[in-house]
């Protein structure tokens, strides 16, 4: 008898616990797992025209770093991609140290020296003066950051690549020893001519945004060009002379500044 | 058969209560859902009325829950169902950064190379060695050492120029550290995943040995210890507890001493003698490296409630 009662406890205690479960006691999916990382995020780029305008520097210049002032114009086909084109001249011409440690040097020739003059030297050198470059514009990455805890700011991280188009300009110094550069000099004396004109090379890069508000924005941008030069007009392949055989393909990297402006008004995702 | 009936009744009303909690558990769930749904429809019929045929306001659901009241209806079972695994735990407001730094070490090997040297490159391989006082402000030490290579710059010069550069190579460099972190930040990778970010700035002293590559190689080079001030910036990424990405942009300051200009086999021949009548030279070598950061111990814990 006893067991019988005690038999009818137990089940009667388990009998509520081994019905279905009830909906509160479902395996728990959170109703978030799905959902995209940004909710109600200011779409800053899609279908959004922009345009910069900035300052900056050559990095790796031989012999005279360039102060660019640059254009750029762009519109953003998704939030992530765009298509544009920018606009870098050269405002002004500083020597570099190298420049001034080696004509320092050819001011004291040595006698059967067969370096050249200082003033052909620096008719053979050479600088960017203008690049045009269309680009394709990636944008991976988008976010926001906190600078000592209390300015918070809109960013975003792109990159891109295209065709560049570069104008090589004379140092401004003349030498009657040197011309331009000839497809193959014959005469065994051109041991300095200049590389000027127009050339088309390549560029890549990659920069940063950082948005002041929803229209306006700073933007940092390192940028390589890469044309075929001889910044020193000068032999490079060893046949002693100077001509277009001497042009090997060359990096200019640069660094720029400046300010960007996005239009129309940007829309807000889901 | 008292007792029996006694024992049986006794067991029914146990049974019965555990059945009863898991249904109110359900009926909390619905009655959110009805007064959600009915706070909504109450502030919609307001805002319209307000608006004079505006566009409704969303509902509001942060009012007082009604748990007495039983207003099953059609929608509102059908919100049921979609909400029932709803709980305050999915929401979350404000989330805590994902590591904290304070009180760990950070063991960060990295690999790198000179960046503004026109005649001579360097590459580097060191090791940062930080400890984190808070989560901004480290102190560490680093350890560098080079490989030189000559640019092909530096091979055109004799041929343009016919002219020998001067030039010297680092050897090995040590110094002691300050990082902070002005900056931190966090980017959605195609809006799918969120990668956390820090910009760090640092600064400090150290030593650096340089040796001179003489301009004729049957002379002697002479070593230099070259107090060296540093400064840089760079970056954090975040891919676990432990464990981040690193790159940064350091400027060593080299006060560093040259092969005089005119030596020669009957001046300063020796490297004593050379290094006696060195020419001094600031140098800044900036440098470009990449490395990974392990933070020991691997995990942390939140001192205060989330």
């Amino acid at each position: 008898m006893m067991k019988r009662i005690a038999l009818t406890f137990l089940l009667a205690s388990t009998a509520p616990f081994a019905l279905p479960s009830s909906p509160a006691h479902a395996e728990h999916k959170s109703p978030l797992a799905d959902a995209p990382a940004i909710r109600k995020r200011v779409e800053l780029r899609d279908k959004r025209f922009e345009i910069g305008v900035g300052v900056g520097s050559t990095l790796n210049e031989t012999f005279y770093h360039g102060v660019m002032v640059n254009g750029h114009l762009a519109f953003h086909i998704t939030d992530w991609l765009a298509i544009g084109g920018a606009g870098l001249f050269n405002a002004t011409a500083i020597a570099t140290g190298f420049h001034d440690e080696l004509t320092s040097t050819l001011k004291a020739p040595m006698g059967g020296d067969r370096a050249p003059t200082v003033n052909t030297a620096e008719a053979g050198m050479n600088k960017p003066s203008m690049i045009l470059a269309g680009q394709v514009e990636l944008t991976p990455f988008t976010g926001k950051f906190a600078l000592f805890g209390g300015l918070f700011a809109h960013y975003d991280f792109y990159l891109y690549g295209g065709p560049a188009f570069v104008t090589l300009k004379s140092t401004g110094k003349t030498d009657p020893s040197v011309a331009a550069c000839q497809e193959k000099a014959t005469d065994m004396m051109i041991r300095t001519c200049s590389t000027t004109g127009s050339t088309v090379g390549g560029t890549f890069g990659g920069g940063i945004h950082s948005y002041f508000n929803d229209w306006f924005g700073l933007a940092l941008d390192l940028r390589d060009v890469i044309v075929k030069d001889n910044p020193a007009g000068r032999d490079v392949n060893g046949d002693l002379v100077a001509d277009k055989r001497d042009l090997t393909w060359s990096s200019h990297w640069m660094v720029t500044v400046g300010v960007t402006v996005f239009f129309p008004k940007a829309d807000i995702s889901p | 058969m008292k007792r029996r009936a006694v024992c049986l009744f006794v067991s029914i009303l146990i049974g019965g209560a555990g059945g009863t909690g898991a249904w109110a558990a359900g009926s909390k769930d619905k009655a959110d859902a009805n007064s959600a749904d009915a706070a909504g429809a109450g502030a919609g019929k307001e805002g319209g009325d307000a608006a004079g045929g505006a566009e409704a306001p969303p509902p509001d659901i942060s009012g007082d829950l009604d748990l007495t009241e039983n207003k099953t209806s059609e929608d509102a079972a059908a919100a049921i169902k979609t909400s029932s695994t709803l709980t305050w735990q999915d929401i979350v407001v404000i989330p805590r950064k994902p590591v904290l730094k304070g009180g760990r070490f950070e063991f960060a090997p990295f690999a790198g190379t000179s960046i503004n040297d026109i005649l001579i490159q360097h590459y580097v391989f060191g090791l940062d060695l930080n400890f984190f006082i808070t989560d901004a402000f480290s102190i560490g030490l680093q350890g560098d050492y080079y490989v030189k290579q000559l640019t092909d710059r530096e091979s055109l010069i004799g041929l343009q120029y016919n002219r020998i550069p001067t030039l010297n190579r680092y050897l090995w460099s040590g110094l002691l550290n300050f990082g902070y972190v002005p900056a931190y930040g966090k980017f959605a990778l195609f809006n799918k995943s969120i990668v956390h970010w820090e910009i760090v700035v640092s600064g400090g002293v150290g030593i650096t040995q340089t040796e001179i590559i003489p301009r004729d190689i049957s002379f002697d080079a002479f070593k230099t210890n070259a107090i060296t001030p540093d400064v840089g910036i760079g970056s954090r990424f975040f891919l676990f507890d432990w464990l981040t990405v690193n790159y940064m942009f350091r400027d060593y300051i080299i006060l560093d001493k040259y092969e005089p200009l005119n030596r020669s086999a009957s001046m300063y021949m020796s490297a004593a003698d050379a290094k006696a009548h060195a020419d001094s030279k600031l140098v800044n070598n900036i440098m470009f490296y990449l490395g990974v950061g392990v933070f020991l111990p691997t995990s942390f814990q939140y001192k205060t409630p989330r």
